[in-house]
């Protein structure tokens, strides 16, 4: 089956809370067929973005746009765009059923879809039982049942892996990538990266609301990577490495970390110089650190 | 398609009210409270209160027998029809079911539109029901008292449809209250607090400075008109201005917070 995504638009974007800007000239778009990944720390005004294309909230300036249409002038909402934001906004007196079912009455779906949708994320038994007394990993299960009561062709999922265990995440990771190779549009905002870093292909980094990176999550690991060398003879192998123009440091651990370089040019440095190497090995992916250095500071891409 | 009608947003409304347990609270206590009223009604109909006071209407008048079926009802009851207004609009922001809410239709004065048609209904409903429940209390007492049922009495049925036409109206009224204002214990506060307190103060304060006239447009004198055309005692609206100016009491309400409140942010 396919179900042909939407692109999602946003463009200068701002949004003021009295004096303070949540959201700054924020531009970036999304395409259909992949998963993209809302990422940020805390605070850096995902929820807000979220918030002004789901027509929540009333940008202060720009636009945010699904398939060039603002979401209230969509003329079938839900059946476009299934959202879940906070997993907190049910009534806690309600059945999930029933809560489902109100949604599919207002929006003209065979009530009858709800049973569907909760036995597709799994919360079938608990069906008929009052969500106050459901635990958060349930209520992130109610709120993309509720996302998918409409089959719309594009997700919007505010932090879907909070309150979720591993297996949870694992199974979130499958069913968001498989609605993506359908052709929908997924985005998925998340503040820690490593639970949506195998889930998402791209990626659109925000900080103090503004956009810091958008493009592949693989780019985001590109910089040069420092190799490690342990030897039993590191002065020897420093003036090796310094007469090849590679930059050497102690790594603290016995072992040299040498920056500029390959595996293959260090190896070969020593080689030249005759140096006995004991471990050769090119430091390992440290995306989160990326993901934290991005994040922290204010720069504008 | 959802796109047209307002069939489809009102249903979710009956099911929204339908699928938590506040209604059911709300009936049982319109239902008991119109009983009481209406057994007390019947009980110490045509009796010297004391002090001097004027007698009440005995049972064997058509004042007293509407009095104790259908004035009764309503004065046991439409408390409960507003609350149940207010909370069928502050629930959805107390809950953040609002966000859902906006997100199935986002063109926001047609939930507000959809909320008070349900909640009309919900209204006439409680009024019924409670209805059933003061003729029960009322007859049981008259016919302890070994008086006429009065079932035949004049204007009985009329006024017992205007009683249930007034809840319906200030159940919508709570429909307009809870646009206006989010918060529901403030909302329930203030309606409860205008309804019980200033506005007796009111109508004694006006009467006192010579602006009877105003008097009758209260909400609760227009009701009161409502119910009772013809009253000749007080000089209430007519029956069906009375009604119109409770409803519109409603509709201004609704209108101001769909205006002021609705459109603002959600988050």
């Amino acid at each position: 089956m396919t179900r042909e995504g939407l692109r999602i638009d946003v463009v200068g974007l701002t949004k003021m809370f009295g004096a303070f800007k949540a959201v700054d000239d924020l531009s970036f778009s999304v395409q259909p067929g992949v998963v993209t990944g809302f990422l940020g720390p805390n605070g850096a005004g995902k929820t807000t973005t979220l918030r002004c294309l789901l027509g929540l909230l009333a940008p202060t300036a720009g636009s945010a746009t699904i398939g060039g249409h603002r979401y209230r002038d969509l003329p079938d909402p839900i059946g476009t765009v299934g959202a879940a934001l906070e997993a907190s906004s049910f009534h806690p007196g309600r059945t999930a059923r029933a809560h489902l079912e109100v949604m599919a009455l207002g929006a003209g779906i065979d009530p009858r879809r709800a049973g569907e949708m909760l036995a597709q994320v799994g919360l079938t038994e608990v069906a008929d039982k009052r969500v106050g007394g459901y635990s958060l990993g349930m209520r992130q299960r109610l709120g993309l049942a509720a996302a998918l009561l409409g089959d719309p062709p594009v997700l919007i999922l505010d932090e879907p892996a909070n309150g979720l265990d591993p297996a949870g995440i694992a199974w979130l990771r499958e069913f968001l990538r498989a609605l993506a190779r359908e052709g929908r549009t997924v985005l998925i905002s998340s503040h820690v990266l490593s639970e949506v870093q195998r889930t998402v292909d791209e990626v659109v980094v925000l900080a103090r609301g503004r956009l810091v990176r958008q493009g592949r999550l693989a780019d985001l690991d590109s910089g040069p990577r420092d190799v490690l060398v342990r030897t039993p003879e590191p002065a020897k192998l420093r003036d090796a490495l310094a007469a090849a123009s590679l930059t050497v440091t102690e790594d603290g651990s016995g072992r040299l970390r040498v920056g500029g370089g390959t595996t293959e040019r260090v190896g070969h440095a020593a080689y030249v110089a005759g140096v006995e190497l004991h471990e050769l090995v090119a430091e390992a992916s440290h995306l989160e650190r990326t993901f934290l250095e991005l994040t922290e500071g204010d720069r504008t891409p | 398609m959802s796109t047209t009608s307002a069939a489809p947003l009102v249903r979710a409304e009956f099911k929204k009210i339908s699928s938590t347990r506040l209604w059911w609270g709300l009936l049982v206590g319109a239902v008991v409270f119109s009983m009481i009223q209406a057994a007390v009604n019947a009980a110490f109909a045509g009796m010297d209160p004391g002090a001097g006071q004027p007698a009440t209407p005995g049972l064997d008048t058509p004042e007293a027998i509407r009095s104790v079926y259908a004035m009764s009802m309503f004065s046991g009851t439409y408390i409960f029809a507003l609350i149940l207004g207010i909370t069928g609009m502050t629930g959805e922001y107390r809950y953040q079911t609002i966000t859902s809410t906006f997100l199935v239709s986002p063109r926001r004065s047609r939930v507000v539109v959809a909320k008070m048609l349900a909640h009309l209904v919900m209204g006439a409903f409680f009024g019924v029901v409670a209805l059933a429940g003061t003729v029960l209390a009322g007859a049981v007492v008259i016919g302890v008292r070994g008086a006429d049922l009065g079932f035949g009495a004049e204007r009985l049925w009329p006024t017992m449809g205007l009683a249930v036409l007034a809840v319906a109206i200030w159940t919508l009224v709570g429909i307009g209250i809870g646009t206006l204002i989010r918060n529901q214990i403030v909302a329930i506060l203030l309606a409860v607090f205008v309804t019980f307190l200033i506005e007796p103060i009111l109508t004694f304060a006006l009467a006192a400075i010579d602006l009877d006239w105003l008097v009758k447009w209260l909400p609760t004198n227009a009701s009161s008109a409502l119910m009772a055309p013809g009253n000749t005692l007080l000089d209430y609206l007519d029956w069906w201005v009375g009604g119109l100016v409770l409803l519109g009491y409603g509709l201004l309400l609704a209108g101001l917070g769909i205006a002021l409140s609705v459109r603002r942010d959600v988050s």
